[in-house]
């Protein structure tokens, strides 16, 4: 694999490769997302593997400025290409100080071309914030919050080590709309070792009664070297009942469309038009995107005969010391990447003008066609529209998979109304028996 | 040479007992082989061997030892050890190797004693009228106690235990004794070179120049070369490419007379052609009779055998080819099983040698292989009359053409210390076998003598002994005749789909226990499906356990964002590639790690 070696290259040739991936980055003309990731918890959850870490507050300042950085060489590299969606993620962006958000959105809205009406998400965990820094948020142009409330049950509050309540979170989302934000999603999580239908039921009774535009509902997955995970193997919690869950997702679906909420998504539901979350409906289309900061990860279409979509070197435009590398000697149709993980590293190296890049893999047209379907139909009503699926690869769907969708429509896990393809209500409770048809 | 300087013998012992060490003495005391040779030749064979794949061993060496006496010019003996199999399932290879002796070296370990195994043979060796020569090895041990040993020996040969020569082969002490101890008590052969040919075949080996080597003693009449043979029972004719005999490198000779021990270069390409047991005459001048005790080699356990890679089944036969050269006894045919793809059905003598096959299978050519439950050769009497021999589950006809199922018998001896009676009978009732004597050794040592069905100790039976006795009790069985018998055939279903690979045939009283321990296993390892499979335990149509793998009510990743892209797909891809190695039974995944888990299951 020579790309391996093109990643260890000298500085200047480093310069240069990113040059190029500017190039692709610019070159775009589909919507394109801003991911911004902030590493910072008040205190880590059992269950989280995600990217973030607590007690790092003597680095936010540090992180700040790198991030700023950062985002500022993607918007040189972006020359201009409207920004659509942008996204505040974590971790818990609201640990941050309000000059310190001030200065990260400030750089988004200075140095990006913002589409008009572009939707600016943050995530908030209730028992962080407080009324001024949802009012300060609304007044840096976030229109979009979403809360990790997880449950109403103080049981289970405190098994997931959330650091809240749920008057906190009554309290948080009250705040919230107080503070004016009309698009508001509320996190739920089902599946909990020892939870109840009952307790699912009631949480969802007071969640319905707030009356959310958008509702995010999870179940628990156990990942592995969690506290979770260590907890489940060594027996001091029973491992989450599948059925019981497989129960709380039927009660749920059908709970939240009696009471007037589509899902869109197999986690999501809205209510309203236009209440859809835009950012994550570009992952889910498998569109472009690029992350900033520790351990984001970024995906960019090569533009239909490019240079870019060829073999080998030319295919990972990318510097710096790359870990994790994957890829074939196909033509790459699309490239993702991450930055390294560690806040420390990604400082260091942003820093220093070095790429923060750890991990990039060229994704040829068969692997990033079972992208499209693997994400696409997790859109319970949307699926994956032909035509879309056609532009967006240059061959039909059908040409593409036609075997794989036949056993899948006779075995009554895939419909299609003509226009696109979708789960059947059977098919999205198997999900993933449906969307390994389609990947490597 | 004149007969009245020949010796043949050989040496039986418990394995470890230190029989090839004496062997070695011998070979070395005698000067057949200086030290450096012995081992350059040692390592010579062994490279060889890795290079071909095939044993090369002597089964027969000739020794020249001078024999000093007082007062008396030295003579020359021609002294011939002959080499027995040390597994108890090669009983009849055993029997003709000591066919060909005169007498027997019987070597016991000072610190150990006898064992069943030792006695099996030694039996035998006094059926065929061999001379005993009884020597305690080992007695540079600590933990050696060759008085208490020594007068076992006495009680069981009736010779003086003051007269029991006391060796230690490790550090060739009293090695002198032992061979002038052969040539006084080891009568010479007897045999007229004068009459026609008969020369018992009691080893043969495969050699990728000469084809296969047959090991031959002479009773009656001359070998020359090279003259056309007929091996008499087989009815095979044999164009020697030489003869010769074995020092213990091959030498060529013109001929070999009655009384002497030596090899035929048969040419042949397979052992299958030559069976041990035969005898050899002259195409041109046969003798009327063969030698007795000759039986055609019969297979009494069978399993199937699979590559879990199904890409390595080519690698499989390959092996199996070459174990094949060197041994006669073992069969393969293919098989093929819907869940574990293509395999092969082999064939063993017992259960130690269906170990042994495995063993090398596993070491020496580095294959993963699966071995299903082994099974016995049950003889089959249909409706109709007619009878057969019933290798695989597989072929058991419909019960209502059953008149009736027979199987084969053994009689089992157990030598254990008395303390492990009680573990030991309770094992042996419990797999249907009954006691026919006890017998005190001495104080501390016990013979169990059993009636058992052979198919209940082809299955971990060795190895719960051992684990019962701490590793003390050895154990020794003998095939008899075969009984009629309550068996039935056991049958997995996985949704109403019989898992071939999973039948057996099994006695009536132990198939629900059986049923139900299989059931429980295959619902803990089949993966829940899209549908409920039920699992059931079934004699015919009669079910008689069940049990149900409930159907995946969700299997959807809950999470998936921008971050999450790479590592859900790669989830997804070990799924599907989780999904290939998947056996389907009917409409049922099973992985292949199911059936190793429940083949491999142990009875307790």
């Amino acid at each position: 694999m020579s790309f391996l070696f093109t990643s260890c290259a000298p500085k200047e040739r480093r310069l240069k490769a990113n040059d190029r991936l500017g190039w692709i980055a610019a070159a775009g003309e589909g919507p394109l997302g801003l991911y911004i990731h902030i590493p910072f918890c008040a205190r880590k959850c059992p269950y989280c593997d995600f990217n973030t870490y607590a007690r790092l507050d003597p680095l936010y300042e540090a992180y700040t400025q790198a991030l700023c950085r950062e985002m500022g060489r993607w918007a040189a590299r972006l020359d201009g290409r409207t920004v659509d969606t942008v996204f505040l993620g974590g971790g818990t962006p609201t640990v941050l100080s309000s000059g310190q958000l001030g200065r990260i959105l400030q750089q988004v809205h200075e140095r990006f071309k913002l589409a008009g009406g572009a939707e600016i998400s943050s995530e908030a965990n209730p028992g962080i914030e407080d009324q001024g820094q949802f009012a300060l948020l609304r007044r840096l142009g976030v229109n979009r919050l979403s809360m990790g409330v997880q449950s109403f049950q103080a049981a289970e509050l405190e098994f997931l080590g959330r650091i809240h309540d749920a008057e906190d979170a009554l309290r948080a989302y009250d705040a919230a709309l107080e503070a004016g934000f009309a698009n508001i999603n509320l996190d739920f999580m089902f599946g909990l070792p020892r939870q109840s239908v009952e307790a699912w039921n009631d949480s969802l009774d007071i969640a319905l009664d707030l009356a959310p535009r958008h509702l995010s509902l999870y179940s628990l997955i156990v990942e592995p070297e969690t506290p979770l995970a260590h907890w489940v193997e060594t027996g001091q919690s029973p491992a989450p009942d599948d059925d019981v869950a497989a129960e709380m997702y039927e009660v749920a679906i059908s709970r939240l469309r009696e009471a007037g909420y589509e899902q869109y998504e197999v986690s999501n539901w809205v209510q309203g038009a236009g209440f859809a979350c835009r950012h994550n409906l570009l992952y889910w289309r498998n569109q472009e995107w690029i992350g900033v900061g520790p351990g984001a990860h970024s995906h960019l279409r090569y533009p239909a005969g490019s240079e870019g979509a060829s073999t080998g070197e030319r295919s990972f435009p990318f510097g710096g010391a790359c870990e994790g590398v994957t890829g074939s000697d196909a033509p790459a149709a699309a490239v993702r990447w991450s930055n390294v993980k560690g806040v420390q590293g990604y400082i260091r190296r942003v820093e220093a003008d070095e790429s923060p890049v750890s991990f990039h893999e060229a994704l040829p047209a068969e692997v990033s066609m079972g992208e499209t379907m693997m994400l696409g139909l997790r859109l319970v009503r949307e699926g994956v529209p032909f035509a879309r699926f056609e532009a967006m690869h240059g061959q039909p769907l059908r040409a593409a998979f036609g075997p794989s969708l036949d056993r899948l429509h006779d075995g009554g896990l895939l419909e299609s109304d003509g226009e696109r393809v979708r789960l059947t209500p059977r098919g999205l409770l198997v999900g993933n028996r449906v969307f390994s048809e389609f990947v490597a | 040479m004149n007969l009245d300087h020949i010796r043949n013998f050989c040496i039986i012992a418990h394995i470890d007992h230190g029989k090839s060490t004496l062997a070695d003495r011998l070979i070395q005391h005698t000067g057949t082989v200086t030290d450096r040779e012995m081992k350059e030749q040692l390592l010579d064979s062994m490279d060889l061997e890795r290079e071909k794949g095939v044993t090369i061993k002597a089964s027969a060496v000739r020794m020249i030892y001078q024999r000093q006496s007082d007062g008396e010019p030295p003579v020359d003996y021609e002294m011939n050890l002959i080499d027995t199999p040390g597994h108890v399932d090669f009983t009849y290879e055993v029997k003709r190797a000591l066919q060909a002796c005169e007498g027997a070296v019987l070597v016991v370990d000072a610190s150990q004693g006898i064992q069943a195994q030792t006695v099996a043979h030694l039996l035998a060796a006094m059926e065929l009228d061999l001379t005993i020569v009884p020597v305690l090895n080992k007695i540079d041990l600590p933990a050696a106690v060759p008085d208490e040993v020594a007068q076992d020996i006495e009680d069981l040969l009736a010779v003086p235990a003051a007269d029991i020569l006391r060796i230690s082969a490790k550090d060739s002490v009293n090695i002198e004794e032992v061979l002038q101890e052969i040539v006084k008590e080891v009568p010479p052969p007897q045999g007229n070179a004068g009459e026609k040919l008969q020369a018992l075949i009691f080893d043969c080996h495969y050699d990728p120049y000469k084809g296969v080597v047959a090991y031959i003693r002479v009773v009656n009449g001359t070998l020359s070369a090279p003259a056309a043979l007929l091996a008499i029972s087989s009815d095979k004719r044999i164009d020697p490419i030489e003869i010769g005999v074995l020092t213990p490198a091959p030498v060529k000779a013109s001929r070999l007379t009655a009384g002497e021990v030596g090899y035929i270069a048969t040419g042949l390409k397979s052992v299958q052609d030559l069976d041990v047991g035969d005898t050899v005459t002259l195409a041109s001048d046969p003798a009327a009779e063969p030698l007795p005790g000759y039986e055609p080699m019969k297979p009494m356990v069978f399993a199937g055998l699979y590559p879990t890679d199904s890409d390595s089944y080519h690698d499989l036969r390959d092996a199996l080819e070459k174990l094949h050269l060197n041994d006669g006894a073992l069969t393969f045919e293919p098989e093929t099983s819907q869940a574990l793809g293509f395999g092969f059905r082999l064939g063993f003598l017992g259960l130690f040698h269906m170990e042994i096959v495995q063993e090398r299978l596993e070491r020496e050519y580095d294959l993963d292989i699966i071995f299903t439950a082994p099974s016995v050769a049950y003889r089959v009497v249909t409706t109709s009359g007619s009878e057969f021999l019933l290798e695989s589950p597989a072929d058991l006809p419909d019960a209502s053409e059953i008149e009736r199922i027979e199987e084969p018998w053994c009689s089992l001896q157990i030598y254990a210390p008395s303390e492990y009676i009680g573990p030991i009978l309770e094992m042996v009732t419990k797999r249907r076998g009954r006691v026919v004597n006890q017998l005190w050794l001495d104080t501390k040592r016990v013979e169990l003598s059993f009636q058992i069905p052979l198919a209940e100790i082809i299955v971990d039976f060795y190895n719960e002994l051992k684990a019962r006795t701490r590793g003390y009790a050895s154990m020794d069985y003998v095939l008899q005749e075969y009984h009629a018998s309550d068996m039935v055939k056991l049958d997995v279903l996985v949704n109403g789909h019989p898992v071939d690979a999973l039948s057996i045939i099994i006695h009536r009283e132990n198939a629900f226990y059986k049923g139900q321990r299989m059931v429980s296993k295959m619902k803990e390892i089949i993966p829940r499906q899209q549908f409920v499979v039920p699992i059931q335990a079934a004699i015919g149509n009669k079910v008689i356990s069940r049990a149900n793998v409930k159907a995946v009510r969700k299997d959807v990743l809950s999470k998936c964002y921008g971050g999450d892209v790479t590592r859900k797909r790669k989830l997804l891809e070990n799924q599907k590639a989780g999904k290939k190695r998947m056996k389907m039974v009917g409409s049922v995944e099973i992985p292949q790690e199911a059936f190793m888990t429940v083949l491999s299951l142990e009875d307790e």
